[in-house]
């Protein structure tokens, strides 16, 4: 089992940096949202495993699961929306400034 | 002995310093004439070199006064001040000259404009000297020494619309900085195998540090710092170069301050680096060259300050080959050396300052026949030249005479003793043929260019090079004061390190030392009378240049090399990221421990049977995750791929909630949503044939470029599969701080659900900082794209909303610019209520169910981003006009602060939990609380529906023409 959530987790990630290695930052945004759920799910495994119910006072069997990791995922998943956004922002700026949504053509420093 | 009062006269000068900087005030700068800037100012150096004189008494017996301010103390650093007799030799000096330098320089600055530019350099200057000579430890000595390094490279290149200024700075900065660095590294070794910083225990160190392994390499570095700085053979060539400065900083820096840095470094650290047989030969040979470079230079010159710059060489190496000896005559030559020194060379330098103030010019070939029209310059000029040729009655004799004392000294072997013995002779001769050259071709014989008419200047300018000169005069005569001999007694023993006997005797009878010197003074005789000769024979040699342009090739080279890296930046994000990422690479190969260490016997396989019904939806789960991973690759249309992307994001949604985490599920779910539709909103904004073009950019390339890629994408997702694996395997059973949260849940907040409760009240105040990160974004997207693109003209200029006529004709446009299906439109106007009332059970009973007031905010958001798609921009803005994202953000946040305050008043916690139900005896429903957490929540969701329609708002508005 821990085999195949690590194999996801790396999957997502190779596959989101390859993508953020394009030449379309379309894709480069796609791919930086596609790190972002794996490093979710990375946090995801660094919580104790004990529990197998659902983090909630009172409940009445069992035990709950770490739910630190879970708040802190929460937090990241936030920011990550709104860098997200924000990145989609400049690239709509870059493209329109340099009339193209190639990253080999934004050669600004080269110039 | 301890002492506080140590840090005063730094403290005074760089006082003076804020003063000067404040005189340029033009208020100040009005009613004060540099003159009298420079008089007040002058007071600041004066009282110093009071305060060090009052601690003089205490000083005769050698004791030593230090005063410490611990600064890290976790790191055991301080900041040390010393002051014994070596260092209040020094002081003395500094501040002596320094304050005639600052009234000089009032009267040289008559009409230019600015001067508290200079004043405020010099005086800061002074401090950073006065800082170095009386660090109690090296790391404060480096400190300072850096000050004055940088600031010489200001007063250098004072005036700063000169190139040669400027270049004169560069160099003497690159050289003596480049000293620095060495310095700094030789310090620190130090440091290390004393285990102390401090000078009062190195200086008991001289056994390890001699004894040690790295003794060698520290006596390079520091020795490569005194070198650089005290302008030593080959690194002499910034002195002459650094004359571009204005002349009362010549003369401060350059003769009696900053160069003498490096021989009192040398002579603070003989009595534990010194005594042996490298620091014998290294500082002999290096002194040795610098002497002999520095006087056949000075001849050929034709600019006074040139000339005495090379004197300046001369001296400085005669000074460091002193301290390379090992007997006490040398340390008696060394601080007699020195004293004679400034005196004569500040007075000389003044002198030149004064000359090129009233003819305009210091080129000695214009000059002549000055003594008729300036008669006190020539008087003064007369008796600092005096000294400086070594002639009786003058201090100079004395400190020439000491060296050739030295020279002659039976200690040393023959051979050193017989070349030691020509050089200084030779050097004594070519100083006597300098010093006659400077005031016969000045001063005496016919003027040459008759343009110049000269006169005297005030007294007050001349005040500043009269008192050295008369210093070294009756220095001479009356043998000096009992106190002072004592002083510079004990001054020569802490270089030595045991007992220097001196007497300020200027006649010691008729001996070798006398003989040699009546040499020196019949050959330099000759030399003045055929100097045309000699000079015509150097100038054919040229020996500086081949320096000089050494120093030019390195510059060059550097410059080589920045342009080569220059070079390798081609501009491409990919491929800066590509190198980044197999950097990365590299390391965690060479040092990260990979693969890491893991517990391979907690691995359990995938199990398919139906008993636990989870761990299949869990496996399914992760084929959805990496089938729609790999599938966001290989799509061709973007489109196609980002709906891959967000079956992704489901994907770990599911697993999230399988976990289970259900509050972080949901979040996923919604956020995953939220992000397609501002994806599709912000793709849509590009008409089709611009999509199909950047569509095709996707896998354009070659091949090794994506098999490049994609083994360093490959690379890294192995290395996170393993890392997440480790994780997997070692995570704890049980939680360390779950506990706390399980018992405390309840017991103060009153609600069930953990995480909420640890993201609204544990770490309220995170909560309350990532609610204003996120509106940030918004508000920052909106500036972006409304404001700063419109100025760079990145968008069309047409931003203007559209007229009302327009709204009606385009009503039915969706932002795919094709007709809307009326389902579409009914399911789009029926969705955002409901999202409201989704939005407000979430709020009212997030605090023992799913969800908060973030998920609320996100799912209202959805509402309005899925009208967006279907209407266009244009009809929504009419339709939903109530929507003032700026305005939602500010009140969110300015509630969400409000919220925290509740608990402020009520329990004296800032977020502190407040049930206002419970305190109210309000007859709320079950299972909804009135509590500050839910009014946080509240404000939390208005701000992310602030935020979030800022993004649709700009990213979702098509430019006008594109419609």
């Amino acid at each position: 089992m821990e085999i195949l959530t690590a194999f996801a987790i790396g999957l997502t990630f190779a596959v989101g940096l390859f993508q953020i290695l394009r030449r379309n930052v379309i894709r480069a945004a796609i791919g930086l949202m596609l790190l972002s759920n794996a490093i979710s799910l990375y946090l995801l495994t660094t919580g104790a495993y004990i529990g197998e119910k659902a983090a909630y006072v009172g409940i009445a069997v069992g035990e709950p699961v770490d739910p630190l990791p879970q708040a802190l995922i929460l937090t990241a998943i936030v920011i990550s929306l709104g860098t997200t956004a924000f990145v989609l922002a400049m690239l709509y700026i870059i493209s329109k400034r340099y009339k193209t949504c190639d990253s080999d053509a934004l050669t600004g420093l080269a110039k | 002995m301890p002492d506080a009062s140590l840090i005063l006269p730094i403290l005074i000068i760089f006082g003076g310093a804020i003063l000067a900087a404040l005189s340029g005030h033009p208020r100040i700068s009005r009613r004060l004439t540099p003159s009298k800037t420079g008089l007040i100012l002058s007071l600041a150096p004066l009282s110093a070199f009071i305060l060090i004189l009052t601690k003089l008494p205490w000083l005769e017996t050698n004791a030593a006064y230090t005063w410490e301010i611990l600064w890290l103390p976790s790191l055991g650093l301080r900041s040390c001040l010393y002051l014994d007799s070596l260092s209040a030799f020094f002081a003395l000096l500094i501040t002596l000259i320094g304050t005639l330098v600052v009234i000089y320089a009032g009267q040289y600055f008559k009409t230019a404009t600015g001067v508290w530019r200079f004043f405020t350099y010099l005086l800061m200057f002074m401090g950073a000297m006065l800082g170095l000579i009386m660090a109690g430890d090296v790391l404060t000595l480096f400190v300072f020494w850096e000050g004055t390094s940088i600031i010489s490279f200001l007063l250098v290149a004072y005036n700063y619309t000169d190139e040669a200024a400027r270049k004169g700075a560069f160099k003497a900065l690159f050289i003596t900085g480049g000293g620095g660095i060495a310095l700094l590294l030789g310090f620190l070794i130090i440091t290390h195998l004393t285990d102390d910083s401090r000078f009062i225990i190195i200086l008991n160190s001289g056994e390890t540090l001699r004894e040690s392994s790295l003794y060698f390499l520290v006596l390079g570095l520091v020795a490569l710092g005194a070198f650089t700085k005290s302008a030593q053979f080959p690194f002499h060539t910034w002195l002459p170069d650094a004359m571009s400065a204005p002349t009362p900083a010549s003369a401060y820096l350059h003769s009696a301050t900053m160069v003498k840095a490096g021989i009192y470094l040398m002579a603070r650290l003989n009595p534990v680096l010194g005594f042996t047989e490298t620091w014998f030969w290294l500082l002999t040979f290096v002194g040795m060259a610098t002497m002999l470079t520095g006087a056949i230079l000075a001849l050929k010159r034709t600019d006074l300050k040139a000339i005495l710059a090379y004197s300046t060489i001369c001296q400085l190496g005669i000074l460091m080959m002193m301290i390379g000896q090992e007997m006490s005559i040398s340390f008696k030559a060394l601080i007699i050396g020195i004293l004679a020194h400034a005196l004569y060379k500040s007075a000389l330098f003044l002198v030149a300052g004064i000359v090129d103030h009233e003819t305009g010019t210091r080129d000695i070939n214009r000059l002549g026949g000055l003594r008729k029209s300036m008669p006190f310059t020539f008087g003064i000029a007369v008796i600092a030249a005096l000294s400086m040729a070594g002639l009786p009655p003058m201090f100079g004799f004395l400190a020439k005479e000491t060296l050739l004392a030295t020279a002659l000294h039976p200690t040393l072997p023959k051979l050193v003793s017989w070349f030691f013995c020509l050089s200084s002779v030779l050097a004594g001769a070519l100083m006597l043929a300098i010093s006659g050259r400077l005031i016969w071709d000045t001063f005496m014989g016919a003027t040459r260019d008759p343009g110049i008419k000269a006169h005297d200047p005030p007294w007050i300018m001349l005040l500043a090079p009269a008192v050295p000169a008369s210093l070294s005069l009756f220095q001479g005569q009356f043998a000096g004061f009992r106190e002072e001999a004592i002083l510079l007694a004990h001054a020569a023993e802490a270089a030595f390190g045991s007992q220097v006997k001196i007497s300020l005797a200027l006649w010691h009878g008729l001996n070798a030392p006398l003989v040699l010197s009546i040499i020196a003074i019949s050959i330099g005789l000759v030399m003045f009378v055929y100097r045309e000769k000699i000079i015509a024979l150097l100038l054919y040699l040229e020996i500086t240049n081949t320096l000089n342009k050494a120093f030019t090739a390195v510059i060059n080279g550097i410059d080589a090399m920045a342009a080569k890296a220059v070079s390798l930046q081609q501009g491409k994000l990919r491929i800066y990221l590509v190198t980044i990422l197999a950097g990365v690479l590299g390391l965690i190969v060479v040092f990260g421990g990979f693969p890491p260490s893991m517990n391979i016997h907690a691995l359990t396989l995938p199990s398919f049977t139906m008993a636990g019904e989870l761990a299949l939806l869990r496996i399914i789960a992760l084929f959805l995750i990496c089938g729609t991973s790999f599938a966001c690759i290989i799509l061709p249309d973007d489109f196609h791929a980002i709906l891959a992307f967000g079956a992704s994001g489901l994907g770990v949604a599911v697993l999230m909630a399988l976990e289970p985490a259900t509050d972080v599920a949901l979040v996923q779910i919604v956020v995953d949503i939220l992000l397609v539709i501002i994806l599709v909103l912000a793709l849509s904004r590009l008409p089709r044939e611009k999509l199909n073009a950047i569509q095709n950019l996707s896998f354009k390339g070659n091949r090794p470029d994506h098999l490049r890629d994609g083994l360093i994408s490959g690379a890294f997702g192995l290395v996170v599969m393993f890392m997440s694996l480790a994780a997997l395997l070692s995570r704890p059973r049980v939680s360390e701080l779950a506990p706390f949260f399980k018992d405390n849940t309840k017991l103060t907040t009153g609600s069930t659900s953990i995480v909420g409760t640890i993201l609204t009240d544990f770490r309220g105040m995170d909560t309350l900082f990532e609610i204003v990160v996120f509106s940030i974004a918004g508000l920052g997207i909106y500036t972006l794209i409304r404001f700063a693109a419109k100025k760079f003209k990145d968008t069309d200029p047409s931003g203007k909303p559209a007229l009302s006529s327009d709204i009606h004709s385009i009503s039915s446009v969706g932002m795919s610019s094709g007709k809307m299906t009326p389902l579409m439109r009914v399911l789009a106007q029926v969705m955002l209520p409901l999202t409201f009332v989704i939005g407000v059970c979430d709020i009212l009973y997030g605090h023992d169910q799913p969800g908060d007031g973030f998920t609320a905010g996100v799912i209202i958001s959805i509402g309005i981003g899925f009208q967006y798609i279907v209407f266009g921009y244009h009809e929504i803005r009419s339709r939903l006009v109530w929507l003032k994202p700026s305005g939602l953000i500010g009140w969110g946040i300015l509630l969400a602060i409000l919220s925290g305050a509740g608990g402020l008043f009520i329990n004296g916690h800032y977020f502190s939990p407040v049930d206002f139900g419970k305190l109210l005896g309000l007859p709320l429903p079950k299972g909804i609380h009135l509590s500050a957490s839910m009014i946080f929540e509240l404000a939390i969701c208005l701000s992310v529906v602030g935020s979030v329609s800022h993004m649709l708002n700009t990213l979702g508005r098509p430019d006008e023409k594109e419609i």
